[in-house]
């Protein structure tokens, strides 16, 4: 070991200082100066995650924000040398932190940076890729699912109302997709009832036909099959086409 | 040849343009390692267009930490797919007992610490299977002193037996706030040493600090000391501009481009001039 004990006191000292305002005196240095550290790191941290979680930010007051990205630097230590992984950070730390006041003032408040979050990871994430066509008919070939999409379920309708309207009187549950559009790189949400989402796995796990689609969800969630059904999947088969959350056909051999 | 920091604030304005014309880009391998979509589409445009040089943020070299090997793998990985030129980091340190800071603090100008960050170097070279370029960073105290910035600095490069990023608008900062000479402590670097170089504008926020903010434009001391610099070094190096904040017209940035350009060629004309 190179690195005397004295040296990594004094870089911890300054570190910790940097993350918590804590300060440790350290010898040598400029104290009037030294505070521009903890300024110039609090303003990173705090334009990430602004940048990050708009509709969190509109929520909460600015005291409330203020002490979330300090409470969060301070206790939580970030490990990911990418710094936008930094969001999803604070989300595990929020979730793992017993009876944090955030969580207990706004019950939704998790799910609101989980669905903030879902969209920059999206956004970022590397691509994936599946075999397809972009040629075929519903009729005829399998549909394939867009392999860049999640599955959420959520207790709050986060992704439906103003965070600020939020009561306890809307908790039920809430079923969407997010995806990501090949052409654009753009993020898209769709509200789903539990039979789409139903459909949606099916496609998940494997390419599907339009009537074997319809067929399964009749059959496992005991559905009677209805002209009404078929007209609604059709609608919504289509218009998954045509937002790319279907990316379309399976190449038959 | 003057290249400029490709980012996402004016990637689609560089690539569409035809005013800004960089002679190749830089990027943080970190902020785009592992990434996909619609950047990742912009990012292989800009290799198309131009060679890429990069410079890190988070390896932390001189970090007390031990380094983070899987990422340093993938700053290889990363290298090696897009072609780079060069990779550099800074002196300093970014994560401490296991937590990332996502700035870059200063270390103590100590011999134990040179020698700590001298070894970290010459490992990450034997990874990399290439030299690095070390950027003498801008600092606003130092931590426990016991040598001073140029010989903490110098003991490093020797030590590590590898090549420097001289960011002049970095010596002149550090030369402000701490009350040297510039062209002196530019005289003290082993000149030979240096592979590329960084210019960028700061800010001035009271009578006695400078912050490096690469957010304003360069000023004309910091264009002088870049010209004494060229003359000094006497070769032709690589030269980065860096705007990170208040991203201004095109026009203005190839503006600067142009100058560092044409200071860069006076100063090599003189060289050769004087060597015939």
């Amino acid at each position: 070991m190179l690195l005397l004990e004295k040296t990594h006191q004094h870089q911890s000292a300054l570190a910790i200082y940097c993350r918590t305002g804590h300060y440790k005196s350290i010898p040598g240095v400029n104290k009037k100066n030294i505070t521009q550290y903890r300024s110039l790191v609090i303003n990173i941290v705090d334009e990430m995650l602004k940048s990050a979680f708009p509709l969190v930010h509109n929520l909460l007051s600015t005291r409330e924000w203020t002490l979330l990205i300090k409470d969060f630097f301070s206790n939580h230590p970030c490990s990911s040398p990418q710094v936008w992984y930094m969001p999803k950070e604070l989300y595990q730390y929020l979730s793992s932190t017993k009876n944090h006041p955030l969580v207990e003032k706004y019950p939704f408040i998790l799910e609101l940076i989980w669905f903030e979050w879902l969209e920059v990871e999206l956004y970022m994430m590397a691509d994936q890729t599946v075999t397809h066509t972009s040629t075929g008919n519903i009729h005829a070939n399998k549909l394939v699912l867009n392999p860049e999409s999640q599955f959420q379920h959520f207790q709050y309708p986060v992704h439906l109302k103003s965070a600020k309207t939020i009561t306890q009187a809307d908790q039920a549950n809430y079923y969407l997709t997010a995806h990501r559009v090949p052409e654009t790189g753009s993020i898209l949400f769709t509200d789903l009832s539990p039979a789409l989402l139903y459909m949606l796995e099916l496609l998940a796990d494997e390419p599907h036909t339009f009537s074997q689609l319809n067929e399964r969800i009749c059959t496992d969630l005991d559905i009677n099959f209805t002209e009404d059904i078929q007209s609604v999947t059709t609608d919504f088969i289509q218009k998954s086409l045509q937002s790319r959350l279907i990316i379309g056909f399976s190449i038959e051999h | 040849m003057v290249g400029i920091g490709f980012r996402k604030d004016f990637a689609d304005e560089l690539l569409r343009s035809s005013v800004l014309t960089p002679a190749f880009i830089e990027v943080a391998p970190e902020n785009w390692i592992g990434i996909g979509g619609y950047w990742k589409k912009q990012l292989k445009k800009a290799l198309e267009k131009y060679p890429l040089y990069t410079h890190g943020l988070s390896l932390s070299i001189g970090s007390p930490d031990e380094l983070d090997y899987d990422f340093l793998k993938k700053v290889k990985l990363f290298l090696k797919e897009t072609n780079a030129q060069i990779y550099s980091e800074h002196l300093s340190y970014a994560k401490c007992d296991n937590a990332h800071l996502y700035d870059l603090l200063p270390i103590p100008f100590t011999e134990d610490a040179a020698n700590h960050v001298a070894k970290r170097i010459t490992t990450i070279q034997d990874l990399l299977e290439q030299k690095i370029a070390i950027e003498i960073v801008s600092y606003y105290s130092p931590i426990a002193p016991e040598l001073s910035e140029i010989d903490f600095i110098n003991l490093v490069l020797q030590e590590a037996n590898c090549e420097l990023l001289l960011d002049v608008n970095n010596v002149y900062v550090n030369s402000f706030n701490h009350q040297y000479d510039a062209k002196e402590f530019i005289n003290a670097l082993p000149l030979e040493r240096v592979s590329y170089i960084h210019m960028a504008g700061h800010q001035q926020i009271s009578d006695t600090l400078i912050i490096d903010t690469h957010g304003e434009p360069i000023i004309d001391p910091v264009f002088h000391l870049f010209e004494y610099a060229t003359q000094q070094l006497g070769k032709d190096v690589p030269v980065l501009l860096e705007r990170d904040f208040n991203i201004p017209e095109m026009e203005e940035l190839q503006s600067e481009i142009n100058r560092l350009h044409t200071i860069k060629q006076c100063a090599l004309k003189k060289e050769n001039y004087v060597a015939a």
